[in-house]
């Protein structure tokens, strides 16, 4: 039942009050950490056990932007960005598809997909690490038989962001192809049968009405990803047992951030790490947005 | 069924009421029959290390009955380390914590722990003799600008392990200097064997072979001296020995138990704690041995670790009371030799280490003795403020000069730079 009339105060408390739990726990486990971290990231004299603050100032954020680590932390983490998310969202966009095709087995497929998804990173990881052994592992025997020289995944610097990204991708998928899977499954019919009347082959029905009409579930699907990309930390932390990477090679920001706050007891840069990790996922995120205006289509 | 359901959700609800009440008044009724200060510690001693330390804390509550030792594990360091930094931020932190002697100064300058020169000093505390048995290099640990901040608890030290049939089969003897490895390791490389293994890192080596030539990496005041010529030139043979393939590292391996038992490596360097680790890994028909680290340039010194009990500022005057007695306990050297033998750490004095008890231990156990054999040649890095950004920097080098092949030289001299760096901003 629609409500035009405008709501009494006595409502308006009413209403309130049965947002009142959840907005408690999201105020005191979110909106109070993030207020507090923007804050510490501008503490540079700071006894974060006394909450004593000394001074303040821009101090943290000039050490980390003329810290070299934090510039590969920067790096890595653009890198590994770009390097996930389109190939995971083309991906499971395919998968879906041809899961959506056959009717055999489909479940059973679905399930195997699903797999990764709840299962716990730290097992993944433990399973790639054995994938990616130099001298017994999976992937290196596939590229044997290809003519490939074995490949030194965990331990060659040049590798260990790739190995970090196949493994994202991989993991990222289960979940994504749910998600359009439902989706396929909400495009009208009668669409189809249109256009199949009107001659059109199956390969231009996918690209001129599959792909416009799951859009709103693209856009999600690929917001979702870059901001899990950006925050990528606990695969690095598996799968290279506790070390961002050979020579640092697989450093990403929020490892920079974990190091700065649990090691090196350098809270206020830990927090500016913080806040310059939200401001690089809130512009990607307007301009994704902003892109969406002009390409989903709702 | 309704009606059940009803009468069991009434039970339950009863049953809950009268319990929440019970152990709300049990307490009381406790403390009013016998009170002993309680003391609460939390290590991260995991399997059997943890059933060995429980077993010292009974004896200790056993020994008197002042003082109540409630012992928890927190999992491994760095989680312990995380959950103390979070128990100090919500003050509520346990009365004694387990810490690696490296973490003891960041403790001591954020005010996490309290220094112990007024128990040490007290009438209870330790005369000059007693401070005299404790061998020096696990002493050294303990101390922080001056101040007793540690009680040394659970210490290790960095030994060679060598595959007996390898090296019987090329008719070679277990190596007593760096020399003797380069000159056996081109025979065993020519069959694909790897004479020297190494961890992920050899940062803890390359320390030992610093340490032989006379220098510190970072000494007591604070000097650093990681690109002297002596540390550059140690780091160049460990270096060169990786490229002509006479030594590997153990890379996603972590440890180079993997390869040594593999019979990829000849011998091995391991912490003298891991030792039991291998004997498990070992198949039953795997000959091996154990032996102090080799000469390096006519002098021999190998690293200390050390995992240490420290107070923390949180506890009340009774509980430090408390506190002190248990670690006292624990370095007695009847407890300190029991507790070498459970765990293949070593005992922390001297008398504990020459005692009948300890030396029938090692003869029925031969693995054991490299490490108490390396007693004498043991040193402690002088830890301070920053010392866990020095150990990134220093690993990330070390990784670095192995899988970049970045130059000795331009390496250790970055280093440097970073380590003066960490110490000037930490002070």
């Amino acid at each position: 039942m629609m409500n035009n009339h405008k709501p009494t105060l006595k409502e308006s408390l009413k209403g309130w009050l049965y947002v009142l739990p959840l907005l408690l726990i999201i105020g005191v486990f979110n909106l109070y950490p993030i207020v507090s971290s923007f804050a510490m990231s501008f503490f540079t004299e700071y006894n974060f056990f006394t909450n004593e603050v000394g001074a303040l100032g821009l101090n943290n954020f000039t050490t980390i932007f003329s810290d070299p680590t934090f510039h590969d932390a920067l790096e890595n983490t653009l890198i590994f960005v770009v390097g996930v998310v389109p190939v995971e969202v083309i991906l499971s966009l395919l998968i879906a598809t041809l899961l959506n095709q056959i009717k055999w087995l489909s479940n059973l497929f679905r399930t195997i997909y699903f797999l990764p998804f709840v299962t716990s990173v730290v097992a993944i990881s433990m399973v790639w690490r054995w994938i990616y052994n130099k001298d017994a592992g999976l992937l290196n025997v596939l590229l044997g038989w290809i003519g490939i020289n074995p490949i030194d995944w965990l331990n060659d610097p040049h590798y260990a962001l790739l190995a970090l990204i196949i493994l994202a991708i991989w993991k990222g998928l289960g979940f994504n192809i749910m998600l359009f899977l439902v989706a396929l499954n909400n495009v009208d019919q009668r669409i189809y049968d249109a256009a199949h009347l009107d001659g059109a082959k199956p390969l231009q029905q996918w690209w001129h009405i599959t792909v416009p009409m799951i859009s709103p579930m693209t856009f999600l699907v690929t917001v979702n990803a870059v901001i899990a990309s950006f925050k990528v930390f606990d695969e690095v932390y598996a799968l290279y047992g506790g070390q961002p990477g050979p020579a640092g090679s697989a450093m990403t920001l929020v490892y920079y951030l974990y190091r700065a706050f649990y090691e090196q007891n350098k809270y206020g840069q830990a927090a500016a790490t913080g806040v310059v990790l939200f401001i690089l996922i809130l512009l990607v995120t307007l301009v994704q947005m902003w892109f969406s205006k002009k390409h989903v289509h709702y | 069924m309704n009606q059940t359901f009803k009468k069991l959700a009434v039970g339950s609800a009863v049953a809950l009421l009268a319990a929440s009440s019970l152990t709300a008044i049990l307490p009381v009724t406790a403390k009013a029959a016998s009170k002993p200060t309680k003391v609460t510690v939390w290590h991260a001693m995991n399997g059997n290390y943890n059933d060995a330390f429980q077993d010292e804390v009974k004896a200790f509550n056993a020994s008197q009955k002042k003082y109540r030792v409630v012992a928890t594990g927190q999992g491994d360091y760095t989680t312990l380390n995380q959950k103390v930094m979070a128990a100090a931020k919500s003050k509520t932190l346990p009365v004694v914590s387990q810490a690696t002697y490296t973490q003891v100064p960041d403790y001591a300058k954020q005010g996490i722990v309290q220094n112990l020169d007024k128990q040490i000093k007290g009438k209870d505390g330790w005369s000059k003799k007693d401070l005299k048995n404790i061998y020096p290099g696990f002493l050294e640990q303990t101390k922080y600008d001056g101040h007793y901040y540690a009680m040394p608890f659970s210490a290790s030290v960095r030994v060679m392990l060598y595959n007996k049939t390898i090296l019987d089969k090329y008719n070679l003897e277990v190596p007593k200097t760096w020399d003797d490895i380069q000159k056996m390791a081109p025979t065993l490389a020519a069959d694909g064997i790897a004479t020297v293994g190494f961890d992920k890192s050899y940062d803890m080596e390359w320390d030992g072979l610093v340490h032989s030539t006379g220098n510190q990496i970072v000494d007591k005041k604070g000097h650093v001296k990681a690109d002297s010529k002596d540390a550059v030139q140690a780091a160049d043979m460990l270096n060169g020995m990786l490229d002509k393939g006479y030594a590997m590292t153990a890379g996603s391996d972590m440890y180079g138990t993997n390869n040594f038992v593999n019979g990829k490596t000849a011998l091995s360097f391991s912490s003298s704690a891991g030792v039991s680790a291998t004997k498990k890994a070992v198949p039953d028909d795997f000959d091996w041995g154990t032996a102090v680290v080799p000469e390096y340039q006519g002098k021999r010194a190998t690293p200390f670790a050390g995992n240490n009990l420290v107070l923390t500022s949180q506890a009340n005057k009774k509980e430090a009371a408390g506190a002190f007695a248990f670690m006292k306990f624990l370095t007695s050297d009847k407890q300190t030799a029991k507790w070498a033998e459970k765990t293949g750490y070593l005992p922390i004095t001297k008398k504990a280490a020459n005692s009948k008890q300890y030396n029938q231990y090692l003869k029925d156990n031969p693995l054991a003795t490299a490490g108490a054999d390396s007693l004498q040649y043991g040193f402690s890095d002088a830890a301070f403020p920053g010392y866990q950004e020095y150990r990134n920097n220093l690993t990330a080098t070390v990784d670095k000069m192995i899988t970049k092949h970045t130059p000795a030289k331009e390496a250790l001299k970055t280093l440097n730079q970073q380590t003066e760096k960490t110490i000037k901003d930490n002070k």
